[in-house]
């Protein structure tokens, strides 16, 4: 047994900060596991999955968050402890469950967990989701480090049956994807009973009653967390400036103190319970000086509930200079970095921490001569062929029609790897909710035809809904389900359609063609290799009325190449290729964008890039000469 | 816009340009390209007459369903798409048509003689338009090895007609009789020559002619197209309709694809016969006149006097055809083929011909008018 | 005060796995180590970046902070300079591979790829000691040009200053990495290493 799972502890592990969620919550006993991928929160259950191998616990991709975490409830209510796990995009999701939830109660430790993105480094927002805790009333911890993540899961568990309460706990991308070495514990032994004690009931009635209770609850969480060794102070008895912060941000204004050699004159309040807030604690540091700087990834939550609590106890700690987002001190929007901190601290202090001379040599060349590097679909992706098709059945079609987005690898379709035919993304299955709208403003003369692309994940997720949407009220729209076989976007997650759980058990795929018949909605299967074959289909859909689906079927081209490979060699022949002779204006590089293909500056003419072509073979389709062949590997 | 500028600006910070910014930056280079000006001066007014001549040169021109389309931005200064099309100004390719030993009319153009014609083939006198004379001489020619194969403009399967290579006498009937539609048939002239095809027949409307006179003075390799192709038989055309604007009415109207024949017989008939598998239908011509291209009212050629030989009805004589013989060529593939019993021949009624003069220097006039007006 | 590190490539070149097998090989040797991983949207093709710090005493924060890299270890060259004015210095020691892997928009020819002669002159310039190899062509010519991330693990442990050793990386490459596939990867690390040696002097 060896890694997560491995039982005694003691031992250092370079452990991801998700790993170390993970491996914390083994450590507080839980035996249900649930959530939904999303970047970047997919390998806490990932890893918790590995360790079901060898351990006796639960681990569920579930269909989407809100059952994830209605599942992982269940477990609580039995008495098993569970944990649901989710991007901050998911608490959107699951809201509606919890806000009911936390009026009801829970049983057995349930942990919720929430990773962030801030600066959407690969989310469709930035959303802070720590304003979901003050909503629903739940106890939220902030971890700084991956071997804090994992003490402060473990001990979640504890508080969440304390309280009997659900509790958060919010990680950022940062915490999330860091590796560092961290301090394994012992695992317990795993002895669940599951039993519903019918003797109990968990609902939200009488409504007020159940509201008091869970205030009630949650000032019992604080008085736990004026104790907490979650929350600590750091730096001068009495210093001129106060530091508060949490998260991933602290340990850049650790350092960001030492660099600019601060550490005699700033104080930094370090909180990991950030609600409630640990009042007396806070009353104590904030006496301490007159200026207090916040410092936190996105929304202003620290710096607006201290602010808010600083004025009830203004009379006690007198006025206080406030910096932060509403002051315009710290960014307002997007991650804090260690320079972000740097800026503001030495523009408080009057420290130059910058290097100068450096920077004025490099900056400029640098700006002058690196382009910036574009996105792409991986070589051999699906969705380039599908898109490729999209492109060229609306092209065809020539009544200005677009393609309604949604979530995924695809999602890329907004750029000029996938053609630039995406026009709108915003949630899950969105795109065929809008498409459905879409497809009933032609009684106000709208006749541009809508596509909407949706992934086989996306579609089990949201669709679902809105497909039985437009059927029901007769809308005309068209979703290609861009079936590629994978949660591609967040590191290929089976889901129900794969036939395969997370724990790798097989089960019975819900067949989609089965499930969109049965609303009596037309569905067709094309491949999106077969790019003119395809346009031909999708032009077809899309002279025709009501709802429609066409299922386009390719495995991912990182799942094909890693299972089975490409079946071609592909060359450029470049006695065929004409080069800039060719009327095509380069036609494989600059419209088609595959990155497989380069120019070769000594021909003139174009050629494979052996390194990335991976062999699918479509770009032969594309090529005027028929110049880019395929040749069978053996 | 507001928040689309902000996320612009955003996203630059990790992916590299935007997709407005692209695109702008595809508009910018782009903007004094050759394809920017046939997008700008003919598809984007709506003049194309989808006669399918640059479709086929390049992967940024497509012929779908009726329907000539850009499907990507080209960035080259210069291109043969603009040299081609027949809806740009282009001077200098009037010259081609002044060969010494001809009449040449202002009304009906160069010729030698102008007589009428019918085929002796049943079979094509079935299926044929009028005459059958243009599906007999390419049987002919392509028995005779004068050609080897034919671009024709099919009845289209499942989508509107486009243009087809025949090679036989089969191929070549189950193209005979008229699709009012523009068919972009040149797409399958361009195709056969990127596919080496050589000793070409061509039938095709007068804008398609006038494209393969322009083809010669085309990009380097021009002179090599002009060549392959050895007979052009020209149709007779007012105008041609849009095809996918003219099935959506006749869908409503119950029609089914695909259009088998149509006629507009002369005045003062004005009506529009459509035959599709459930038989003839008519209507007034006036319905279907929204539906003419608007290209076409620029169009001065009714006789398509860029051919060899021009084919055209014949007011009151449905079983025969107007033929015009412009070149040698068509002279002696005319002569022969009355020897070898293929088809017959007449004088021209001087009246049909005074008429075909004045029906052709009324299109003259209307295109004159009309291209001073959108130009 | 850390020794900051920094591999820097793009998507399918396996600098994650590069950053892991140092990361593995210094808890071995009871180091203090923080790997922050910058990955965006997508899996192939976009810049991907490593931020390693190794310590004795404390755990830093998974960024380094501006212009405090000791070494850059540059998987492509476009990507090095890219990082050159945040994070590098006058005394930053750059191991670069000279193989570009072309932006898309650089194929599309909208933009232009920097000469990487001049790519390579401005990292000279910029201070600190440069050392320029055409890694991916060695990695070919050895087998597969994935094997790119184990030579340049290779110069790195070759590197004067650099705490751990080329069998500190063996160590952690055996649990890794099936025993089929060692011996190559060994073969990697030694050429890398090999390059340093005898660029040293
Ligand atoms: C759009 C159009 C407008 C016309 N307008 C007139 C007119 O105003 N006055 C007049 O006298 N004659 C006109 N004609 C010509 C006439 O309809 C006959 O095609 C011609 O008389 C030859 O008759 P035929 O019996 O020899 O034809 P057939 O032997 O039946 O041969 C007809 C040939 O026409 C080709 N063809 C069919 N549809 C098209 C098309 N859409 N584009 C290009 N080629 C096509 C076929 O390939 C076939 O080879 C027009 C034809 C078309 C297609
Ligand atoms: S390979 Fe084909 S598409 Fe690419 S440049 Fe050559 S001719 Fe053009
Ligand atoms: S075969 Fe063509 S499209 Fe496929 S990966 Fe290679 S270059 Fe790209």
């Amino acid at each position: 047994m060896k890694g997560i799972s491995q039982r005694s502890g003691d031992i250092h592990l370079l452990l991801q900060g998700n790993e170390a969620i993970a491996r914390g919550a083994l450590e507080a006993g839980v035996v249900f596991c649930a959530g939904y991928p999303g970047n970047p929160s997919s390998e806490i259950i990932e890893t918790l999955a590995e360790a079901a191998r060898d351990l006796p616990i639960y681990v569920e991709w579930s269909v989407n968050e809100k059952v994830a975490v209605e599942a992982a409830t269940a477990a609580s209510f039995t008495g098993c402890r569970a944990i649901v796990v989710m991007k901050q995009n998911g608490i959107n999701v699951a809201l509606d469950f919890l806000t009911n939830l936390t009026l009801s109660g829970t049983r057995a430790g349930l942990v919720l967990v929430t990773c962030d993105d801030p600066s959407g480094i690969s989310s469709t927002n930035e959303e802070d989701a720590r304003i979901f805790a003050r909503i629903i009333d739940a106890p939220l911890l902030e971890p700084t480090t991956p071997q804090e993540a994992l003490v402060m899961t473990t001990w979640a568990f504890e508080l969440s049956e304390k309280i009997e309460n659900i509790v958060m706990i919010r990680s950022v991308s940062r915490l999330s994807h860091t590796r560092t070495r961290v301090l394994i514990n012992e695992l317990p032994s795993f002895d669940p009973r599951p039993h519903f004690d019918t003797g109990l009931s968990f609902h939200t009635f009488p409504v007020v009653a159940k509201h008091k209770m869970r205030h009630e609850k949650l000032d019992l969480a604080r008085v736990l967390f004026e104790k907490s060794s979650f929350n600590h102070y750091e730096g001068a008895v009495r210093p001129e400036l106060l530091i508060v912060s949490s998260g991933c941000a602290w340990t850049y204004v650790t350092e960001a103190v030492d660099i600019l050699e601060l550490s005699d004159r700033v104080g930094t309040l370090k909180l990991g319970t950030t609600w409630p807030l640990p009042k007396g604690f806070l009353k104590k540091h904030l006496a301490k000086c007159d200026r207090v700087l916040f410092v936190e990834d996105v929304d202003p939550f620290l710096e607006d509930n201290v602010k808010s609590f600083g004025a009830d106890i203004c009379m006690e700690i007198g006025p206080k200079e406030y910096m932060g987002k509403a002051s315009g001190h710290t960014p307002s929007c997007g991650e804090q970095t260690p320079a972000s901190i740097l800026r503001v601290l030495g523009r408080l202090f009057s420290v130059d921490w910058q290097d100068h001379a450096f920077m004025d040599k490099v900056s400029p060349i640098v700006k002058d001569i690196a382009p910036p590097r574009e996105f792409g679909l991986c070589p051999g992706c699906p969705h380039r062929g599908s898109y490729y098709a999209i492109k060229t059945a609306l092209a065809w079609d020539d009544r200005d029609g677009f393609v309604s987005g949604d979530i995924g690898c695809y999602t890329m379709g907004i750029w000029p790897t996938g053609f630039n035919q995406v026009k709108s993304v915003h949630a899950m299955g969105s795109g065929l909710g809008l498409a459905s709208g879409y497809g009933k403003l032609d009684r106000f003369g709208f006749h541009q035809p809508v596509v909407t692309v949706c992934g086989d994940s996306t579609f089990f997720h949201a669709a679902i809904p809105a497909l039985i949407n437009a059927k029901f009220n007769g809308a005309d729209v068209l979703l290609l389900i861009l079936d590629n076989s994978a949660t591609a976007m967040t590191g290929f997650q089976p889901h129900p359609g794969t036939g395969k759980t997370a724990m790798g058990t097989k089960t019975d795929p819900v067949d989609m063609e089965a499930l969109c018949r049965s609303l009596k909605v037309d569905v067709e299967v094309a491949d999106p290799y077969d790019m003119l074959s395809t346009a031909k289909i999708i032009y077809r859909n899309m002279q025709q009325k009501g709802p429609r689906v066409l299922i386009l079927r390719r495995k991912c081209a990182l799942v094909e190449g890693r299972e089975r490979g490409f079946p071609y060699k592909m060359r450029v022949d470049q006695d065929l290729c004409l080069g800039e002779e060719c009327g095509c204006d380069r036609y494989c590089l600059r419209i088609f964008r595959c990155p497989g293909l380069v120019w070769d500056k000594h021909a003139q003419k174009a050629k494979i890039d052996g390194v990335i072509c991976v062999g699918c073979g479509i770009c032969s389709d594309i090529c005027p000469q028929r110049a880019i062949l395929r040749e069978e590997r053996e | 816009m507001v928040s689309r500028v902000l996320r612009g600006r955003l996203l630059l910070d990790h992916i590299g340009p935007t997709y407005t910014e692209v695109l702008k930056r595809q508009m910018e280079s782009s903007a004094s390209g050759a394809q920017d000006r046939l997008i700008n001066k003919v598809i984007d007014k709506g003049l194309c007459v989808a006669c399918g001549a640059c479709v086929g040169l390049c992967p940024y021109f497509h012929y779908f369903d009726g329907k000539v389309l850009a499907m990507a931005r080209c960035s080259r200064d210069t291109g043969r798409c603009v040299e081609i099309c027949p809806l740009i100004d282009r001077g200098d390719i009037a010259l081609d048509k002044m060969t010494s030993d001809v009449m040449n009319t202002p009304e009906i153009g160069p010729y030698k003689k102008i007589i009428m014609a019918c085929s002796l083939d049943k079979e094509i006198n079935e299926k044929a338009q009028y005459g059958g004379v243009v599906s007999s001489l390419i049987t002919y020619a392509l028995g005779k090895d004068i050609i080897r194969s034919a671009i024709l403009t099919d009845a289209g399967d499942g989508y509107a007609p486009a243009g087809t290579v025949a090679r036989s006498r089969s191929d070549v009937i189950g193209c005979a009789g008229s699709r009012y539609t523009a068919s972009a048939g040149l797409e399958a002239l361009n195709m056969a020559i990127k596919t080496g095809e050589q000793k070409l027949g061509i039938v095709g409307l007068p804008c398609q002619m006038e494209a393969l006179t322009r083809m010669r003075h085309m990009g380097s390799d021009g002179e090599n197209r002009a060549n392959s192709i050895v007979l052009k038989i020209g149709l007779f055309c007012t105008w041609a309709l849009d095809y996918r604007s003219l099935f959506a009415d006749l869908r409503n109207r119950g029609l089914r694809e695909p259009i088998l024949k149509c006629d507009i017989p002369p005045p003062p008939a004005g009506v529009f016969q459509i035959c599709t598998r459930d038989g003839w239908r008519e209507f007034p011509l006036n319905d279907i006149r929204p539906f003419i291209k608007k290209g076409c009212s620029l169009c001065q050629d009714m006789t398509a006097e860029w051919s060899d030989i021009s084919v055209g009805a014949i007011e009151g004589i449905d079983e025969w055809n107007t033929v015009v013989l412009r070149t040698d060529l068509g002279l002696r593939l005319m002569e022969q083929a009355t020897e070898d019993g293929v088809v017959k021949v007449d004088d021209l009624p001087k009246k049909n011909l005074m008429h075909l003069a004045e029906a052709s220097f009324n299109k003259k006039e209307r295109g004159r008018l009309t291209r001073g007006e959108i130009r | 005060m850390a020794l900051n590190l920094i591999i820097t490539g793009v998507g399918g070149q396996g600098n994650v796995l590069a950053s892991q097998v140092v990361g593995k090989a210094a808890v071995k040797r009871g180091l203090r180590v923080t790997i922050g991983e910058t990955f965006g949207l997508s899996q192939r093709g976009g810049p991907v970046m490593s931020h390693i710090r190794l310590s004795r005493k404390r755990d830093y924060g998974p960024l380094i902070p501006p212009n405090k890299a000791h070494i850059i270890i540059g998987l492509e060259p476009l990507e090095t300079i890219r990082v050159l004015p945040e994070y590098g210095n006058s005394e930053t020691t750059f191991v670069v591979n000279s193989w570009p892997v072309y932006p898309l928009n650089v194929i599309a020819d909208e933009v232009e790829y920097p000469d990487t002669e001049r790519i390579r002159s401005i990292l000279e310039d910029a201070g600190g000691k440069l050392y320029w190899l055409d890694a991916t062509r060695l990695a070919i010519d050895l087998g597969a040009p994935i094997l790119l991330n184990m030579i340049m693990l290779g110069t790195l442990c070759a590197l004067p200053d650099f705490p751990l050793q080329m069998y500190d990386f063996k160590d952690v490459l055996v649990d890794m990495f099936p025993e089929s596939r060692l011996e190559l990867n060994y073969k990697a690390l030694e050429i890398g290493n090999e390059f340093i040696t005898e660029n040293e002097n």
